[in-house]
């Protein structure tokens, strides 16, 4: 079977069986073994040790399970809480205030945690449910936390971003820096379509009942005192990095260590919440992890029979001029996002691409935040993308998939322009890493 | 064609060395007259590259070119092989060792007992430390926090430092934040590639080891699927790659060197006696831990302390 | 006889993964422990571990392969659930059926290579490449005990939907597949 017939039928096979709704991870190990049986025999076997050794001691992806426990620290001790309440009473009295701290809120999360899952759970999980109580239009909602909390990989630290400098050997500190001013301009236009599409209709975000007028000054002082803890612990492990404390990796788990100080500082600190956050954290690394390990084998057997021969030689042969194959590398990738995961989409396209961009005379670091860009959006386009599944996990049972669907739309929109704006201006995201790292 | 190969290496698409591989593949295909097709693979494509030892031995691919310190747990004696912290850079003796003092034959053992053909090896040029300091004498290693893995890790603990364990794609940024004082690397190329000099002044003058020597590694079954001649032809190719590294490797390293000097690359200060004896001794304590670490070890350091 | 044989089946499997993927929550803290402890270690005493590195890496492999029946269980693993919310229940019992086969024939491979993978670690003294060098061995254990919990799981979700299949009913009161998907909870 050629390369091209075992690419169509693979893909075929995925869409049957995601269709029949099995478990991805485990579907995408499936398909490997019994495609790879007819058509390699029973030596395809032999990816699993392989891949089980490259997934399960990848110490980059230690950073899942630390960032993800600290989220749940956070979200089930009501710290997460506060930070969303303090940033309220700040800005209580504007239209869409609450969807405006939901971005910032957001944001914040997303300085911390270095991948889209534990950023969208996180914010979901505080902020979701107080704007659709509010009578918040449904999508605006949606939209507004899948937005946000995909932040998660664009501001550092950054696990997709981690993955792309390993595996292209360029530097992650350049990158971390490089994703700052495109990650400002993302915020920025998010918090602009937030106010005028308020402006515009106002139904979809109606003005809170005004409950933080009824605080008491101590209530005020407290909520306020809250909030600012919060953000001093995404200072401290943001701290931890910049002052050499902690590397990138390491600085989720001084998060972890911060968010159980502060939940017994906050007398929060009950052995339920302990508990309940170390089993749910468990089950989402190993949901997380089952899902790599899957679909890493599943690539990993398509790279043994070639698809990377396929997909450069699709790339060299077109004759396209230079930012003709930057664009084609993004349509691929944006394609490849509606089957497959940001992980993924990194560890194939980032070696594949990178030279290619490279030798053409472009920036690595530049194009490896167009890739980021790129996944961003990736991961949260239908039918397919991690952050669509997150969100259905977190949201109330009567929103509907199409409802996720929909709500994405302006928010796509949006990030598509970040990622035109700065493939057109490269000096968006190179002009501050080389402004601090000379050269 | 009559054999297809998969030939996994442990650099990126596009690197200098990658080509170097890539040569070995059209080689073989050429000199066989087609008979053997060579599929590439590159970093992580389908294989890690910590896997590439496991997977030659399991057959999920044919060929590979392994970096043996990924395969200490596995495989101790290639930590041996690839040359023990105080080995010789002398091409010459290397190559005495190797061919007239019996380190092939400990080896084709050593590597056949876990199903492997251990092909002539090539050599890639010394490990390097990159500081933040200068190195003014050996005393200077004295606390300093370096990521150092496996043998060059025990290494630089005898001589009073902190081996650290990061990932690499850490050390860039570990370097910069203080995290670590120093990092090693592969050789010049890898300090070149990981952008050290930028965080990181000053490079030790003396290496960690002489030269590497990296072997070439097949599947068994997969190779005595060949006719003798097939493997012959095989072998010959594995030589004139060999040939080609060791000339590209010195082109190489020289230019990264230099790319680094315009970068603010410094050298710390020549060493003393003292301190070169005092490196000798750390090296020479490491091996007789390492000959207690497996028969094949203990075989190959005796022949290398008769020397 | 035989439903009663498969109910005893599907609740000792539901107790047994529930038992394991409760305790292996715990591992959680430890792991934050591990990593803290290295960085105060290295950062404020200026001795790093030489364990801490794979004792880190192993405890998150631990947990990401033995919680995996237990999502299973959970149906927390994630799906596509387009089609799936919107087909008949005996038609979402043949996808079901289906789906989990898959993942049991992926689950049996990774059992079947796991053992071959023990006994060469034993034959060779599989070690880790650092300088701590722990031993491989109980890796691939845990990788043999977490897919064989997998397999009992899925292999009881198979009989559950296959016997709703059948006869229309459930034969667990709460067997979780005709209900709404609730991922992540
Ligand atoms: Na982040
Ligand atoms: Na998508």
């Amino acid at each position: 079977m050629g390369i091209e017939l075992l690419t169509g039928v693979l893909l075929l096979c995925i869409l049957v069986t995601f269709a029949m709704g099995a478990p991805v991870g485990l579907g995408l190990g499936g398909i490997a073994m019994i495609v790879g049986y007819m058509t390699w025999g029973d030596g395809i076997f032999n990816v699993i040790p392989t891949t089980l050794e490259s997934t399960f001691f990848s110490f980059i992806l230690l950073a899942i399970p630390l960032y993800i426990y600290m989220g749940q620290l956070l979200t089930r001790s009501g710290i997460g809480d506060a930070m969303f309440n303090a940033s309220q009473m700040l800005i209580g009295k504007i239209r869409g205030s609450l969807a405006i701290s939901v971005i910032v809120v957001c944001s914040m999360i997303g300085a911390m945690v270095g991948i889209i899952g534990a950023g969208i759970m996180t914010s979901g999980s505080i902020a979701l449910k107080p704007m659709l109580d509010r009578g918040y239009d449904k999508r605006l909602a949606l939209g507004v936390i899948m937005a946000g909390g995909g932040l998660g990989i664009l501001i550092p630290p950054s696990v997709p971003m981690i993955m792309f400098a390993s595996s292209t050997q360029t530097s992650v500190g350049r990158m971390f820096i490089a994703a700052l001013i495109p990650a400002l301009i993302t915020i920025v236009l998010l918090i602009t379509y937030v106010v005028v599409s308020c402006k515009l209709n106002p139904s979809k975000a109606p003005i809170g009942n005004d409950a933080h007028d009824e605080m008491t000054p101590k209530e005020k002082f407290r909520t306020g005192r809250d909030g600012l803890f919060s953000v001093l612990l995404i200072t401290a492990v943001l701290g931890s990095i910049i002052t050499g404390i902690a590397t990138p990796t390491e600085s989720g788990a001084i998060g972890v260590a911060g968010a159980v100080l502060l939940a017994i500082v906050f007398k929060r600190f009950k052995r339920e919440i302990f508990e309940s956050a170390g089993l749910s954290s468990a089950l989402l690394v190993s949901v997380a992890m089952w899902i790599i390990f899957g679909a890493t084998v599943f690539s990993n057997f398509h790279l043994l029979m070639g698809v990377q021969n396929m997909i450069a030689g699709f790339t060299q042969d077109l004759g396209l001029p230079p930012i003709g194959v930057i664009i084609m590398f993004q349509l691929i990738m944006l394609l490849l996002g509606f089957i497959i995961d940001e992980f993924i989409i990194v560890l194939i396209c980032a070696p594949l691409f990178t030279p290619i961009a490279v030798s053409l005379g472009f920036d690595p670091i530049w194009f490896g935040i167009l890739m980021i860009l790129n996944i961003e959006i990736a991961v949260q386009t239908p039918p397919y993308g991690f952050a669509l599944f997150y969100l259905k996990g977190i949201a109330p049972p009567d929103i509907t998939m199409l409802d996720i669907y929909r709500s994405v739309t302006p928010f796509v929109l949006i990030k598509l322009f970040v990622l035109v704006l700065c493939m057109l201006f490269p000096d968006i995201v190179l002009w501050l890493p080389n402004k601090m790292m000379n050269g | 064609a009559e054999h297809n190969w998969r030939f996994a290496n442990l650099y990126s698409r596009g690197t200098a060395y990658g080509e170097l591989y890539e040569n070995l593949g059209k080689n073989i295909e050429q000199m066989s007259a087609g008979k053997i097709k060579v599929q590439v693979l590159y970093s992580g494509e389908g294989v890690g590259s910590s896997g590439i030892l496991g997977a030659v031995k399991s057959g999920l691919v044919t060929m590979g070119a392994p970096f043996q310190s990924m395969h200490a747990g596995e495989l101790p004696a290639g930590v041996v092989e690839i040359g023990l912290p105080g080995g010789t850079d002398d091409v010459g003796e290397l190559s005495t060792l190797f061919h007239e003092k019996g380190w092939d034959k400990v080896l084709k053992e050593a590597y056949g007992a876990q199903g492997l053909v251990w092909l002539d090896p090539y050599i890639q040029p010394p490990v390097y430390i990159i500081t933040k300091k200068p190195i003014n004498s050996v005393a200077d290693f004295k606390g300093l926090k370096i990521r150092a893995p496996g043998a060059y890790g025990k290494f630089l603990r005898q001589l009073g430092a902190s081996p650290v364990s990061l990932a690499w794609s850490e050390i860039y940024t570990s370097l910069s934040t203080g995290v670590i004082d120093g990092s090693i690397g592969s050789n010049m190329i890898d300090h070149r590639d990981g952008n050290h000099v930028e965080v990181a002044k000053y490079m030790y003058r003396l290496p960690l080891a002489g030269a590497q020597v990296l072997p070439i590694v097949v599947n068994r079954s997969a190779w005595n699927k060949l006719t003798p001649e097939l493997q012959a032809i095989v072998s010959a190719a594995t030589t004139i790659h060999a040939r080609e590294q060791m000339t590209k490797s010195k082109l190489w390293e020289s230019q990264a060197v230099a790319e680094m000097e315009a970068k603010g690359l410094k050298w710390s200060p020549e060493p003393s006696a003292e301190d070169k004896a005092a490196w000798k001794a750390a090296a020479a304590s490491l091996w007789d831990e390492y000959a207690k670490s497996d028969k094949y070890s203990a075989q190959l350091i005796e022949i290398l302390k008769k020397q | 006889m035989i439903t009663k044989a498969i109910q005893s089946y599907c609740n000792a499997v539901h107790h047994l993964v529930d038992f394991v993927g409760r305790s292996v929550g715990y591992i959680m803290p430890l792991l934050a422990f591990v990593v803290v402890f290295e960085v105060v270690a290295r950062y404020f005493f200026d001795s790093p571990t030489i364990w801490a590195y794979d004792l880190s890496l192993f405890m998150f492999g631990y947990i990401s392969a033995l919680s995996g029946a237990y999502a299973q269980q959970k149906r927390a693993h994630i799906n596509v659930d387009i089609l799936y919310n919107h087909v008949r229940p005996k038609v979402r019992s043949i996808f079901n059926i289906l789906s989990f086969s898959i993942a049991l024939i992926f689950a049996l491979i990774i059992i079947y290579m796991s053992i071959d993978k023990f006994y060469e670690a034993i034959e060779f003294n599989y070690r880790r490449q650092s300088e701590w060098a722990p031993h491989m061995h109980h890796f691939w254990v845990m990788m043999v005990v977490a897919c064989g919990l997998l397999s009992l799981q899925l292999i009881s979700d198979i009989l559950l939907n296959a016997y709703f299949f059948v006869t229309g009913k459930k034969l667990i009161p709460n067997a979780p597949d005709t209900e709404e998907f609730t991922h992540g909870n």
